[in-house]
């Protein structure tokens, strides 16, 4: 009896098994209709979903018979789960991410001009258009950007008697002293190569020495002495005691969340901290905007950051039409400029920008520095590796005994993947 | 399953049967498929396959985005032992195995020696050890996580409370300390499955054993020695064998409060395994000839631990 049991249970477990094994094979994509498309988007903060839900909603409306089918994945889950539908062929029909071009390389996508209209994509701002392109055709579509600034506690310069915020590596170094002499309790500078962000911190950091990822010629130049001086400047810092504790295992949103509660002196910012972290926890927090300090003192630069909405190529394409169509839809002036108001982040389109430039102050600083933004080289098939390296060990270069070895083993990484 | 191979080989070796009791015979062998069949096809769907699927996989050439190009041959293999971490990772995996297995057994012992007591409240204190095992593993290492945070972790309150440390301190940054604390939370998760199964093991001693001992006069630690501990054998060997596979294979603790970071300080290859294929250079090929080694080393680990403590003296037995 008991056996028989066994057997029955067993038998139906297997059945179970093997259909379920059959569904997930046989759905590549999104499903047989062409009018029907599936949309995976990232979470940037609470409101994120309902923007979109709204703007599906109206789009289903104005287009009878045409579904989207929306999937919010965290940032955090982001490049497991993108890694996973291209290796189980699952591929949804947009994906906004923040990477494409080993996409592009592996021929997975539709280049802009076949799902894009010419009037849609000739609106693009064109510092953001190099960035979207692989191998001189462009596949990527900006969603939003970000530009990032220095952001100091107007409070805390107060009361350590500095009175401008620093212009060198220098100034940043003796300020910190500063702060940390008169208040115990302030972390004096925020630096964060944690996992999270590490990419952009040492980024920042590397380009305001003349150095970064690539040479002026495009070719990778991450173990360069510039880079090299970066490292070592950084490490005098957290072994002066001028950061707050192991920045090599600090996220970016500790710090911006430290910052926000005024325990943090300085630090390099992002245009969406007031709407992401400050205003939640203190609006009345004094904080001060100002360039990114450079080594010299010369002109400084800044990070710019776009993510991108990419349309992959399923089921041989038969799905463009329906894709296009809410590509379309979405670059509508009013439709991506209230996506980007509402989510905090700069515009990516000439007619957004009008809007939203009149409409937020805030962001007039963000949109001069953008002129002078660096952008990460995403146009190169080794970058999107390169980075989640980049995150996972520039931390490690801190502590080491020897900060080039790290550079060179993400030189190797950068070389090896193209 | 014995018998019906015999029966079929019986049937091989007669001399030419006619061809109608030759299907007879056919038909008898296969008789018992109805019932072992469906067993057999989920051991070779849920083990067989993914382990095929697995070594498969290691040889494949995938690119940085995920699509398969092509075959590769033992160049994932080759990457994988080319890795700077890669020994610095198998060498902590059998600390972090070693030393969470023992600990945790040891702690066992007591814990089941405690159970089998008889006191008052017995059951709540019963009831009590088996909370951590009710709760999600991730939960309790996410917990553990903001416990020791170093802004507003509880641990450095208390430490600093009762004059232990007089700064707080950032433990899971410090990649030696993370791996304790770490270490701790695994035993932690363990204590329960473990206690229970010496527990079980306890309750099967007779009670004429210790009986016949007090009558010769043995004292409580020759006792315990002698008698408990020998008797204990089958049950110390289940709870050690399942510990180590589950320890080893244990994702969620490392994942959940340090990342195996900074960079890959406190991984270990169960973890090294996921962050080859989804972090860093994201090779899914390489990160599938880890998981081939993994499956070799667990395999090997086992299979000597089982020798160690002479296996098949226990089953004949």
């Amino acid at each position: 009896m008991k056996r028989h049991l066994i057997g029955v249970i067993a038998a139906g477990l297997t059945v179970t098994l093997g259909l379920a094994g059959c569904s997930k094979g046989s759905s590549s994509g999104g499903g047989g209709d062409s009018k029907t498309i599936r949309f995976v988007a990232a979470i940037y903060d609470d409101k994120t979903k309902s923007l979109w839900d709204s703007l599906i909603k109206t789009f289903e409306a104005q287009n009878k018979g045409y579904k989207v089918n929306l999937e919010m994945v965290d940032w955090t889950q982001m490049d497991a789960k993108v890694k996973t539908y291209v290796q189980t062929k699952q591929t949804p029909d947009i994906l906004n991410y923040n990477a494409f071009a080993d996409f592009a390389r592996d021929g997975l996508l539709f280049p802009t001009s076949d799902v894009l209209s010419s009037q849609s994509s000739g609106d693009i701002l064109p510092s953001f258009v190099d960035g979207d392109k692989y191998k001189g055709t462009q596949y990527g579509m900006p969603l939003l950007s970000s530009v990032r600034l220095f952001f100091y506690n107007k409070d805390v310069f107060k009361k350590a008697g500095i009175d401008a915020p620093p212009k060198t590596w220098d100034d940043v170094k003796a300020d910190a002293q500063k702060i940390k002499d008169k208040d115990k309790g302030i972390f004096p500078l925020g630096l964060p190569l944690g996992a999270e962000e590490s990419q952009a911190e040492f980024f920042m950091w590397a380009m305001n020495n003349g150095g970064g990822y690539v040479d002026p010629s495009g070719n990778w130049a991450i173990d360069s002495q510039a880079n090299v001086d970066t490292v070592n400047y950084l490490k005098d810092l957290t072994k002066s005691g001028l950061t707050q504790p192991n920045p090599e295992t600090t996220d970016r949103k500790d710090v911006f969340n430290e910052f926000a509660q005024g325990k943090v002196g300085m630090l390099n910012g992002a245009v969406f901290m007031p709407a992401g972290f400050i205003n939640k926890v203190n609006a009345k927090l004094p904080y001060g905007i100002a360039p990114l300090p450079t080594k010299t003192g010369a002109a400084p630069s800044t990070l710019g950051v776009q993510d991108f909405l990419v349309a992959f190529k399923n089921d041989g394409g038969k799905k463009k039409d329906a894709v296009s169509k809410f590509l379309n839809f979405f670059y509508q002036t009013n439709n991506v400029a209230n996506f980007q108001k509402e989510e905090g982040f700069l515009p990516v389109t000439k007619s957004a920008g009008a809007v939203i430039s009149s409409a937020v102050p805030y962001d007039k600083p963000f949109v001069d520095a953008l002129p002078s933004a660096k952008f990460y080289p995403t146009g190169n098939a080794a970058w999107g590796p390169l980075a989640n390296t980049v995150k996972e060990k520039i931390g490690t270069a801190i502590t080491a005994k020897d900060p080039k070895s790290v550079l060179s083993e993400l030189q190797q990484t950068a070389q090896k993947n193209g | 399953m014995h018998n019906t191979i015999e029966a079929r080989g019986a049937g091989a070796k007669a001399p030419a049967p006619s061809s109608k009791s030759a299907l007879r015979r056919f038909g008898r062998a296969l008789a018992p498929l109805p019932w072992i069949g469906p067993a057999v096809i989920l051991i070779v769907a849920v083990v067989l396959w993914p382990v095929f699927e697995m070594v498969r996989t290691s040889i494949l050439r995938i690119s940085s985005s995920g699509a398969t190009i092509g075959t590769r041959g033992t160049g994932n293999y080759r990457d994988l032992f080319d890795e700077t971490d890669l020994v610095a990772v198998l060498l902590r995996t059998v600390v972090w195995v070693v030393g969470v297995v023992l600990v945790t057994v040891v702690i066992s012992l007591a814990l089941g020696q405690l159970l089998n007591a008889r006191f008052p409240g017995r059951r709540v204190v019963r009831w009590a050890v088996i909370v951590p095992w009710a709760a999600s593993v991730l939960m309790t290492a996410l917990t553990w996580k903001w416990m020791l945070n170093y802004y507003y972790g509880v641990v450095n309150k208390v430490l600093q409370g009762v004059g232990l440390i007089d700064h707080p301190v950032n433990w899971l940054s410090n990649p030696t300390q993370a791996l304790i604390w770490m270490m701790w939370v695994a035993v932690f998760v363990s204590l329960p499955f473990t206690s229970f199964v010496i527990l079980a093991g306890l309750q099967t001693i007779p009670e004429d054993v210790y009986e016949a001992a007090r009558v010769d006069g043995a004292g409580r630690a020759r006792t315990y020695f002698q008698i408990t501990l020998p008797l204990l054998r089958p049950s110390l060997l289940v709870a050690a064998i399942i510990n180590v596979i589950n320890v080893f294979n244990s994702f969620p603790i490392i994942y959940a409060m340090t990342g195996g970071g900074p960079g890959s300080k406190t991984d270990t290859s169960t973890t090294f395994m996921y962050k080859l294929a989804f972090t860093g250079s994201g090779d899914v090929g390489e990160s599938a000839a880890m998981a081939v080694v993994n499956f070799a080393l667990i395999l090997i680990l086992v299979l000597l631990y089982l020798r160690a403590v002479g296996w098949r003296g226990e089953t004949k037995s």
